[in-house]
């Protein structure tokens, strides 16, 4: 018999059912976790960004023999069983110091990932007064013409957005709008193998009054200040990337006949409404139109007749 | 009546939210995203002096921002109770699903059959009126009129048993009924399952997982299966059979399996050594 796992109550079910592959996705959670080594520039970084994707993350505390470059199947693995679709993982070892592998994986199977060296950073703790609420969706800013340039730039640009984007909504709350995430990249050395410095800064937003109908936004950095440099690179091969980004059917969206609309967003269609009855309209109530309880109880008697049934008294 | 001057005058109180760049941003607000590809000052980016870096990098960061924010605000907006919310766009940055994309359910033997017959399910009621008691009852299940045991007379047909509890054999004939149709449905399972890992004949799997099986139940007895009765085609079991080199060796023989050994290890690719293999290699 082939082995068949069937759920032995609605909450075991429930819970497979929402492992299932769907139409419309759930937030990415993020598995974070830290290698055979790691240094406290790390582990700090660690938990910053942790606290960044809260709350849509797992994060281990303890040590994991992982070298993602080297053997995937055990990430692999561990993505499965937490049903986790992003990872970042920290390691420190003589050879590359204060290393951080940001991923994803698609299907369970790592679709591709960026190895990044932490240069500088201020963890988050230094800058204690402004925080921002957990889940708030932020807004990113990538600056420099690299993001456009370099292919493994563009990828951590689209890895990044992927892993803290937060909840997909068809609106923002003008007043929860609270962080932003802000990534430069730094002069490119002439060397197309090497990385220029990649900074990453987190700030909080104030929105305050201008006078007109936009706010004037001012600034405080909320932490953690990295700057990273890009080290090995696992990009997404063709086919896999092409069945990533599927989308599936029912997302698409559907031509609906004969209704238009305009550039200021007016409706334009033709209602059929169907006869008219006029004789059974409801039009303005008059004592002189009601009828009396006499014509009232001739009236139930004919219907009465005209049905067939027999009236027994 | 000329209003320009106090206009201007309110204006001069706040700070301005124009920013210009000699690029626009390109803004992906689907993702509350901005992308600048503005030429930024680089020998303030390769300099030394973080404290001017970070300023330098604050001052173009709220800029940025400030054009993001612009763009949010000009978007159309909805009320609530206690919020003002911009409607975004669908994203245009395109990010891969987690999973793919959800596969049609497989269809059962039955769902088959009925498609190439063009048969259509008809929709029926849940419940049916029952005479006897002039209520609507469910159809079957708890509580179902087609409950054998409610049944307070049943016929003997003719040629039948006089003597067969007639109860009895619509229970049993029930029971079977729900067997069978437990046993369609695991197969219904079993070949969906066969079909999402493409296997071509489920029967070939389901042939190996009785032969373990019988292997299994075989070698669970108190003398491990010794004693038992041999079957008809019965699989034989395939099991690890220890071998002992003698211990004294002439010493050329030693020498070039400990040599053939130490080759292994010093041309292996790096990281292939299985280290508790080869001490156990190295034991025997």
């Amino acid at each position: 018999m082939l082995r068949v796992v069937k759920p032995k109550n609605s909450r075991s079910k429930r819970f497979l059912d929402n492992r299932e592959a769907k139409a419309v996705e759930n937030v990415k959670t993020a598995l974070v976790l830290r290698g055979s080594n790691t240094s406290e520039i790390v582990k700090e970084a660690l938990a910053d960004l942790y606290a960044l994707k809260k709350p849509d993350a797992v994060s281990f505390s303890k040590k994991n023999e992982i070298h993602p470059f080297d053997d995937q199947a055990p990430l692999e693995a561990l993505l499965r069983k937490n049903d986790t679709s992003l990872f970042l993982l920290g390691t420190h070892s003589k050879k590359r110091p204060h290393n951080l592998v940001f991923g994803r994986a698609f299907d369970h199977q790592i679709l591709d990932m960026i190895e990044v060296g932490i240069e500088y950073a201020i963890p988050g703790y230094v800058f204690a007064d402004a925080k921002c609420a957990v889940g708030a969706r932020p807004l990113f800013l990538f600056q420099g013409e690299a993001f456009d340039q370099r292919e493994e730039y563009r990828a951590f640009k689209n890895l990044l957005i992927d892993f803290f984007h937060g909840e997909f909504t068809d609106g923002i709350d003008l007043h929860g709008i609270q962080h932003m995430i802000s990534v430069t990249a730094g002069p490119l050395p002439a060397d197309e193998s090497e990385s220029g410095v990649i900074y990453f800064r987190v700030l909080s937003i104030e929105l305050k009054k201008s006078g007109t109908k936009n706010p004037r936004v001012e600034t405080t950095e909320m932490g953690p200040a990295l700057d990273f440099r890009i080290r090995r690179t696992k990009l997404a091969d063709m086919n896999t990337w092409r069945q990533a980004t599927r989308v599936p059917r029912e997302m698409h969206a559907r031509n609906v006949k004969n209704i238009n609309r305009d550039g200021m967003g007016d409706t334009y269609g033709r209602i059929h409404l169907g006869e008219q009855k006029l004789d059974e309209i409801q039009t303005r109530k008059m004592k002189a139109l009601k009828l009396t309880r006499q014509e009232k109880k001739s009236q139930q008697n004919d219907a009465e007749g005209d049905d067939g049934s027999m009236n027994v008294e | 009546m000329d209003v320009s001057s106090a206009l201007e005058a309110h204006k001069k109180k706040f700070k301005t939210t124009e920013v210009e760049k000699v690029i626009p941003l390109d803004i992906d607000l689907g993702l509350l995203t901005a992308s600048d590809i503005n030429v930024l000052d680089d020998s303030l980016l390769k300099s030394k002096d973080t404290a001017a870096l970070n300023k330098y990098l604050r001052r173009i960061t709220r800029d940025g921002a400030q054009l993001l924010i612009n763009s949010i605000f000009s978007r159309p907006t909805r009320t609530t109770e206690d919020s003002v919310i911009a409607e975004l766009p669908k994203p245009f940055l395109k990010l891969p699903r987690e999973k793919h994309v959800p596969k049609p359910k497989p269809l059962t033997r039955w769902e088959k059959f009925a498609q190439t017959k063009g048969i259509q399910s008809t929709k029926r009621s849940q419940k049916v009126f029952d005479e006897a008691t002039g209520e609507y009852l469910p159809r079957w299940g708890y509580r179902g009129v087609n409950d054998a045991e409610k049944q307070w007379l049943v016929e003997v047909k003719d040629g039948a048993d006089p003597f067969q509890d007639q109860f009895q054999k619509l229970r049993d004939e029930k029971k079977e009924r729900v067997n069978k149709n437990q046993r369609r449905h695991q197969r219904n399972l079993e070949e969906s399952a066969a079909e999402q890992r493409s296997i071509s004949n489920p029967r070939s799997m389901q042939k190996k997982d009785l032969q373990r099986t019988l292997v299994l139940s075989k070698s669970s007895t108190a003398s491990m299966g010794r004693f038992d009765r041999q079957l008809v085609g019965e699989p034989k079991v395939k099991g690890v059979k220890r071998k002992f080199k003698s211990n004294d060796v002439d010493a050329g023989e030693e020498k070039d399996t400990s040599l053939k050994l130490l080759k292994k290890v010093v041309d292996a690719p790096k990281g292939k050594i299985d280290v508790h293999k080869a001490i156990r290699k190295l034991k025997k």
